[in-house]
């Protein structure tokens, strides 16, 4: 025999170079066009999420920077809560700088018209205010007339609310206003400002009139300043700053309101930006799992091109540049898609947006949702191809030929960099390490919890499933098992968004359950507050007249804090070491007198009181659980009170755990009776009032006979927060849409993929006798326990998550809405159903003899 | 004396089978001439179509030696011997083992062009013309006939004028008319084209025209079998 003793000459050409490695991967998508598409269509939503939010938060950034004088409407505000003393203002004057003032307190007030009244936000302006932007009324000079008279202007949803026109009247204080007209922009007002509290805008001549101002009033004053130039606004800053600490007010320059509201605007969009980043993840996930059922359906022409020639990385390459142009493909459709969405985008947010949003590109998001689906096509899809390099060519004479598992460095290097993308890409979007960390393991113990239940719920509907079932029952729970069905996966992308919406639903639900008032108690829902000690009398008498329960009558007394612990409060202000907030230190107290607990409060620590009549021994007060973790004090230690100029020295004698949502009003500190009587103090009673006419009629005999006594109706704070709640859960579902659409297309994808599979399967039932409305019910149910167990997995894990966001981070009861659960589970089932069902038309169609030709 | 395109000495193939090894291909020696027709045949099991896999580099043996073209397969890495196969061997399936995504003609290029060669399109139309497929050079596989997939595979293993083609019972999925048709196309060109076959095949008629019979049973070549020259 004659031996060649040739070494071989395999020219190994690079993947830019091999011609017919690309030609492979056209000649081959050409064939698979619309089932490549599946492949990526998961990852076009999450771009488009991701694209959009970036691009909002561009436009927003500009819009902040253009309208950033607009949003304070002034140069420099100086906020206080009492008249700026004339050592403040004569430093102004000598600026030359021109000044507006308004002054804000909450106040009842009556519309004529129907006799209703509610608390609004009284606010009273003088001079030119806003120097920047425009009050927008209708009709446009009633701002005017509210200058030059006794007339008044209020926000458009009280306007409406209260069907105030503008010849009606209102009452506020012991004056009547005519209405000059509605505000329809306010600078630096949003949706949900006005939402939270509407305003009515008077004259800040004509408020003293009113008789609201007295004493305990609680009332905001501010000083609106226009500098020519960013230097005199550096003057003014120079003029006011040292005397912030004597005279307590604080002040705002437009760079402050800016910084602050970019802030604001930041974490919320930081937020905002991970729950795109969600859908993102979801497609990455559909992304493999589509790819993986690609390569695996792909081993036997591989193993004739490695037969024929091909290298293993030739073989790889084919499907690996189809994957990827695809990949990049989907993220420039999904970018579009994400530029598209921002027509969309400024309605969604329009309640927590202060300026209005131009329409604009953001490239800069366009190029990030680009390179993120560009890296996502490359990492996704890696993994799952290389099991390609390694198909064994003998698979063509023996399909079942099994795969060596060879451990590839490109694959180890590849799933480390799976592990480190949302890592990466979450700190990338926060610019926070800490955050991408936290998100990252926050969202891969949701994924790894998801699967976990996907996978007991899985194994335990197969165990118990009932055996004698009926025949399309079981066939349709049995398809859920077959190889290759992806189920578990299914249920986790699918659950995904399910879990983010029914978390929401349930948090939403607890957190309004602290603030509802149950028809069967006694707990009160309406308080009254600044009522003089001369009108205590009367107001109690006339809640008789009216047979309202007079749950508490409480005075309470304004204080500051003097001395912490032997440390004067202003020296520890000022010491940069101090880790106790300055508001807490700064703020104004409304402080009690009693000797008992009330029904909302329990000791923690200490005793209630501990003061000894005649002795010298301080005054022993109690304080709350949460203040007293703030002010770093335990019992025993020293305050000095500040009551009204006099300096009251007292010890801590207990700690009280409130559960402040219960009968109010509650108080953080709570002083024994016997030392607070003789200072000046209002009343607050706390009532419960009826539906109907006659707590209508009490409130107006209220307004007319005490017109500076407020009632707040804490039904109408349920409201509040219910519509509060309402805007959020709007922004939150519409993120989370993005999921569930991604994951709706993850399953499209996954029903396409196993299409071939089916097409089998209902061949032989066919054959068996089956009918096509049996296949079809077998389908539709099959996807309905998918939509199911896939909106169950959601949901379990919605509770246990909704449990610890309550117990830890509210700290409040968790109360499922088991109602909006049984919504969201339906729907998701439904749409599962429907999405499943659609793709199967063809399946379900085609006659058994045309398939039977097809596989021959 | 012609030359050695095929030497197999002491092939032995074992696969583990739960706790026990299984002996597929056991101690097999033999080698095969350029030009020469050669077929195996044996029943189910005998590890035919586990030496012919072997004898084309398509799996690795457990011990011994398979020498192709002079080079020693078990030196080899997976894809050093898939080039080998490129540049020397031609495959026929039972089940024809198209590209479904490719046309006819783009099938039949497939090997010429995994070498970089240009202006493969002629070659691929003649062959196609020879095999009877002219007019069918556009068709994708599942438009085809069982029989006209074989004769595109049958393209598909000549375009590269392989020094030695292997055959896997390649009319074991055809009906006698399309089978008769594939067996004379495949002996022709293989007298044309001067080509070593290596024929694994059930049909005791088929391997009766070849040089030489290996019959096989129980993973050895019980019996060897010279035909005489037609």
């Amino acid at each position: 025999m004659i031996e060649y003793y040739i070494r071989l000459k395999r020219k190994v050409l690079p993947l830019w170079r091999d011609r017919w490695v690309w030609k492979m991967a056209w000649r081959d998508a050409r064939h698979n066009r619309s089932r490549l598409f599946l492949l990526v269509a998961s990852l076009i939503t999450g771009i488009a999420a991701v694209v959009a939010i970036g691009s909002l938060n561009h436009s927003l950034q500009e819009a902040l920077d253009q309208n950033a004088k607009e949003l304070l409407g002034a140069d420099i505000v100086i906020n206080s809560n009492k008249p700026l003393p004339v050592e403040v203002t004569s430093r102004l004057d000598t600026l030359k700088v021109p000044t507006a003032a308004d002054a804000e307190m909450a106040s009842m007030v009556m519309f004529m018209n129907t006799k209703q009244s509610r608390l609004v936000k009284l606010t009273a302006l003088r001079g030119d205010f806003p120097f920047y932007g425009q009050m927008v009324t209708l009709p446009p000079n009633a701002y005017e007339q509210v200058r030059n008279g006794r007339y008044a202007i209020l926000d458009e949803t009280l306007a409406t609310q209260f069907e105030v026109s503008s010849d009606d009247s209102l009452k506020i204080g012991n004056k009547m206003f005519k209405v000059a007209g509605v505000v329809t922009k306010m600078p630096g007002g949003g949706g949900l400002t006005s939402t939270l509290a509407p305003s009515v805008y008077i004259s800040l001549s004509e408020l003293d009139s009113t008789g609201l101002v007295q004493f305990g009033s609680r009332i905001s004053y501010s000083l609106f300043v226009k500098t020519a130039d960013e230097k005199q606004t550096e003057k003014v800053v120079e003029k006011i700053k040292p005397m912030t600490k004597k005279f307590r007010y604080s002040y705002e320059t437009v760079e402050r309101r800016k910084e602050g509201l970019g802030r604001s605007f930041r974490s919320v969009y930081q937020f905002f930006t991970l729950l795109a980043f969600v859908a993102l993840v979801l497609g990455c996930i559909g992304v493999a799992s589509s790819v993986h059922i690609y390569a695996r359906e792909k081993r036997e022409d591989v193993a004739v091109l490695r037969c024929v020639g091909s290298t293993g990385w030739q073989a790889f390459n084919i499907y690996f540049i189809q994957v990827f142009f695809l990949g990049l493909f989907g993220s420039v459709a999904g970018a579009g898609l994400g530029a598209a969405i921002q027509k969309i985008i400024p309605v969604v947010f329009k309640n927590f947006i202060p300026v209005d949003l131009p329409f604009s590109i953001s490239w800069t998001s366009v190029l990030e949702g680009l390179l993120l689906g560009a890296i996502v096509s490359v990492l996704f899809t890696v993994v799952p191809l290389a099991a390609v390099r390694f198909v064994p060519p003998l698979t063509v004479l023996r399909t079942e030929s099994k795969q060596v598992s060879r451990r590839s460095r490109l694959k180890l290097i590849v799933i480390i960099l799976i592990v480190l993308f949302p890592v990466l890409a979450a700190t990338w979007q926060t610019n926070s390490l800490m955050k991408g960390l936290v998100f990252s393991l926050g969202l891969a113990a949701a994924l790894g919890l998801l699967a976990l239940v996907a996978w007991a719920l899985l194994r335990l509907v197969r165990r118990f499933f009932p055996a004698h079932a009926g025949f399309i029952f079981r066939h349709a729970l049995s398809n859920l098992y077959r190889p290759n069905n992806q189920t578990q996966v299914l249920m986790v992308t699918i659950g995904l968004g399910g879990f983010i919406i029914a978390t929401m639903n349930t948090v939403q639900h607890s957190l309004l359950g602290q603030v509802e008032f149950r028809g069967n108690t006694n707990q009160s829902n309406t308080i009254l507050f600044d009522i003089q000690p001369s009108q205590k009398a009367g107001v109690i008498s006339l809640m008789k007249d009216y047979q309202l329960p007079l749950n508490q009558t409480v005075p309470i007394v304004t204080c500051r804090i003097r001395e912490l612990k032997g440390r004067k409060v202003e020296a520890m202000m000022s010491d940069t070491t101090n880790r106790i907030p300055d508001w807490a230190l700064g703020r104004e107290y409304r402080v009690t007198y009693r000797d008992s607990l009330h029904i909302s409060e329990s000791m923690l620590k200490g005793e209630m009181q501990h003061f000894v009549k005649g002795s010298k021994d301080s005054v022993w007060v109690t304080i709350s659980e949460g203040m007293q973790e703030t002010l770093r004090v335990d019992v025993g230690d020293s305050l000095v009170f500040d009551i009204q100029g006099i300096p009251l020295r007292t010890k801590i004698s207990g700690i009280r755990k409130v559960d402040w949502p219960k009968d109010p009003p509650n108080f953080i500190f709570v002083f024994p009776s016997g030392v607070l009587e003789q200072a000046p103090q209002i009343w607050v009673t706390a009532t419960r009032v009826g539906e109907g006419g006659s707590a209508s009629r009490f409130q107006q005999e209220l307004v007319m006979k005490f017109p500076n006594v407020s009632l707040v109706d804490l039904r109408l704070i349920l409201s509040t927060v219910e519509s509060l709640f309402a805007k959020i859960s709007v922004v939150v579902r519409f993120l989370a849409l993005f999921s569930i659409i991604t994951g709706l297309v993850v399953l499209a994808g996954a029903v396409v993929n196993s299409k071939f599979l089916r097409i089998k399967e209902n061949v032989l039932l066919r054959t068996l006798g089956a009918r096509t409305r049996q296949i079809t019910q077998i389908t539709l149910i099959e996807y309905a326990y998918l939509g199911l167990f896939a909106a169950l997995t959601g949901i379990l894990l919605s509770i246990g998550a909704s449990w610890t966001l309550c117990r830890f981070f509210f700290e409040i009861d968790l109360s499922v809405a088991w109602l909006a659960l049984l919504i969201v589970g339906s729907a998701v089932t439904l749409m599962t159903m429907l999405i499943g069902w659609y793709n199967s038309r063809e399946v379900i169609s085609t006659p058994p003899l045309q398939v039977l030709r097809k596989e021959g | 004396m012609a030359e050695t395109v095929l030497n197999v000495e002491n092939l032995t193939k074992e696969y583990a089978s739960g706790d026990r090894t299984l002996t597929v291909l056991d101690h097999v020696t033999f080698e095969i001439q350029a030009g020469s027709r050669q077929a195996i045949i044996g029943p189910s099991g005998s590890g035919k179509t586990t030496l012919l896999g072997l004898c084309a580099g398509l799996d690795v043996p457990s011990s011994g030696t398979v020498t192709l073209m002079g080079f020693k397969l078990n030196a080899m890495n997976e894809d050093d011997r898939a080039y080998l196969r490129n540049q020397y061997t031609g495959f026929v399936f039972q089940n024809f083992q198209l590209l479904p995504t490719l046309t006819a003609i783009e099938n039949v290029m497939v090997p010429l062009e995994l070498r970089g060669d240009k202006n493969v399109q002629t070659r691929a139309r003649e062959l196609l013309g020879r095999v009877g497929l002219g007019d069918r050079l556009h068709h994708f596989p599942s438009q085809l006939s069982g029989g006209e997939q074989q004769r595109v595979a049958i393209a598909r293993a000549f375009i590269t004028a392989p020094r030695i083609l292997f055959a896997d019972e390649p009319t074991g999925n055809l009906d006698e008319e399309n089978a008769g048709q594939v067996v004379e196309l495949l002996l022709d060109l293989n007298q044309q084209e001067k080509t070593t076959l290596v024929l694994v095949t059930h049909n005791l008629e088929l391997a009766k025209r070849t040089d030489r019979i290996l019959r096989m049973k129980g993973g050895r070549v019980v019996e060897e079998m010279l035909m005489p020259v037609s």
